[in-house]
């Protein structure tokens, strides 16, 4: 159905021992969305991506994708669609290349395994994307060989393979130096542009106002503002988000 | 003191030797091999959900770490037949003790190498829908078996050394070959100084190699 989110997260219940993360947090986005969850640290942001990625188990609540469920709790486990999951894809902070492999079957492996792509054919569609990333030349290059910067673009490529149809990035410029940032947003950016829908964690707020058509600010287990980034970040309605925002923006001069 | 070293008579022998060694060789390869298979397998059961499955091979683990190949050696030799009644030849006794002790170094090499595995890999593979077999066979297995690499050399080669212990049960090994030369010929330091030049030869390439491998996997972990 037309009408229905892309995803909706709806009482989102998670905590790790007596922590709790999350005690009911609601949120939902379109095709067209890219959002940027903002937030303290330890407030769950990656949290929130590794759940929707079906990478954890949650304690309550439901997550639907065009309007059908993803993830629930029942009972005492945490049910998720693999059909629906094979539709996320994850860029991680630490790259998490496979070492042994080159670039190249780093980046068919996925689908010639999972979905029965043959091997010309996903080589031609990694190719294609190496050469838009500028890492043609690289393709038969070992992890290793690779700068932060190049790893990471290799990370954004390999999760393309599987024409996602949500990516979710989560702080995929904190590990890299400085100088190799621009072009890892650089790719980021040109995705956004290509209408790809996002899900981002970041601690660049420059980036996030740049690339984001909404900005969330998550804490204490809930969502506290959700607004487009002139909002958010240059006049927070909410005295818990302008206090948050008013000081990362100081740390920053 | 003055003692008149004579190589002569070790040079002459020489043959011997070389077919003590044949054996000696024939028993660390097939010992590798047991202790390759049948170590990976206690691995995979010493990373079971089971207690029922992780228990025995832990116990196995233990007591072959823990008594030493010479009693564990003595005690195939001659428990084990009157045990389990069971007679066999003594080159298979030497190759079951030895692959067996073997095994269960090299399970404790596996476990290290697979649980050292980043928890990140397993979650690029559940981002990327590889499950199951897929992902030990394509992503686990690889990077687990480049970490174990070193420590299953190195067991491997030990074994080489340890061999010499089954000349104690009249397994005509290097070992055993070198104690009869020195009977024969009344030369015992020549004979055992050759003898220990024979099992550095074929060990130090080997502790080379290894040592060149934990560089290089230092250097891409980098």
């Amino acid at each position: 159905m037309a009408q229905d989110k892309l995803l909706k997260i709806h009482n989102l219940h998670k905590s790790y021992g007596d922590l709790e993360i999350f005690k009911g947090l609601t949120l939902s986005m379109d095709r067209g969305d890219r959002l940027v969850i903002i937030g303290p640290s330890g407030g769950g942001k990656s949290t929130l991506l590794r759940i929707v990625m079906g990478l954890e188990d949650i304690v309550g609540g439901d997550i639907y994708m065009d309007g059908k469920p993803y993830i629930l709790r029942d009972g005492a486990k945490t049910k998720i669609d693999r059909k629906l999951q094979a539709r996320v894809g994850m860029v991680f902070q630490h790259y998490t290349l496979f070492p042994h492999l080159d670039i190249l079957r780093n980046l068919t492996l996925a689908p010639v395994k999972t979905r029965g792509m043959s091997r010309a054919e996903a080589e031609e569609k990694a190719m294609g994307l190496l050469t838009r990333f500028g890492l043609d030349a690289k393709a038969h290059a070992y992890p290793s060989q690779l700068s932060g910067g190049q790893k990471q673009r290799v990370a954004i490529a390999r999760a393309l393979m599987l024409d996602p149809d949500l990516l979710l990035f989560d702080e995929v410029t904190s590990a890299l130096d400085p100088e190799l940032v621009a072009e890892v947003e650089a790719v980021m950016m040109e995705l956004a542009e290509a209408g790809m829908p996002m899900m981002i964690v970041t601690h660049d707020m420059h980036f996030a106002r740049n690339i984001a058509s909404r900005v969330v600010f998550a804490a204490g287990g809930v969502v506290v503002e959700d607004g487009p980034p002139e909002q958010v970040l240059d006049a927070p309605q909410v005295a818990r988000t302008r206090e948050f925002v008013e000081r990362v923006f100081a740390k920053k001069r | 003191m003055s003692y008149d070293l004579q190589f002569f008579y070790v040079w002459q022998n020489l043959d011997k030797l070389g077919q003590g060694l044949v054996v000696s060789l024939e028993l660390t390869g097939l010992a590798n091999l047991i202790g390759l298979t049948l170590g990976f397998g206690v691995a995979l059961l010493l990373r079971a959900k089971s207690a029922l499955l992780r228990a025995p091979a832990a116990a196995m683990v233990e007591v072959f770490r823990c008594t030493p190949v010479l009693v564990q050696v003595v005690w195939f030799f001659y428990c084990v037949p009157i045990l389990f009644n069971l007679f066999i030849d003594p080159m298979v006794m030497g190759v079951l003790a030895l692959g067996v002790n073997l095994a269960a170094f090299n399970a404790e090499g596996y476990r290290a190498a697979i649980q050292s595995v980043p928890r990140e890999q397993y979650d690029a593979c559940a981002a990327l829908g590889l499950t199951g077999w897929t992902r030990i066979r394509h992503v686990i297995l690889p990077h687990a078996l480049r970490a174990a690499l070193p420590v299953l050399m190195t067991n491997g080669i030990t074994i080489f050394q340890q061999s010499a212990l089954v000349a104690l049960v009249a397994i005509p090994d290097l070992m055993y070959a070198g104690k009869m030369l020195a009977t024969e010929t009344y030369r015992p330091i020549e004979t055992y100084t050759v003898v220990a030049a024979i099992y550095f030869a074929i060990s130090a390439p080997v502790s080379l190699i290894v040592q060149r491998i934990e560089a290089r996997f230092d250097r891409v972990q980098a």
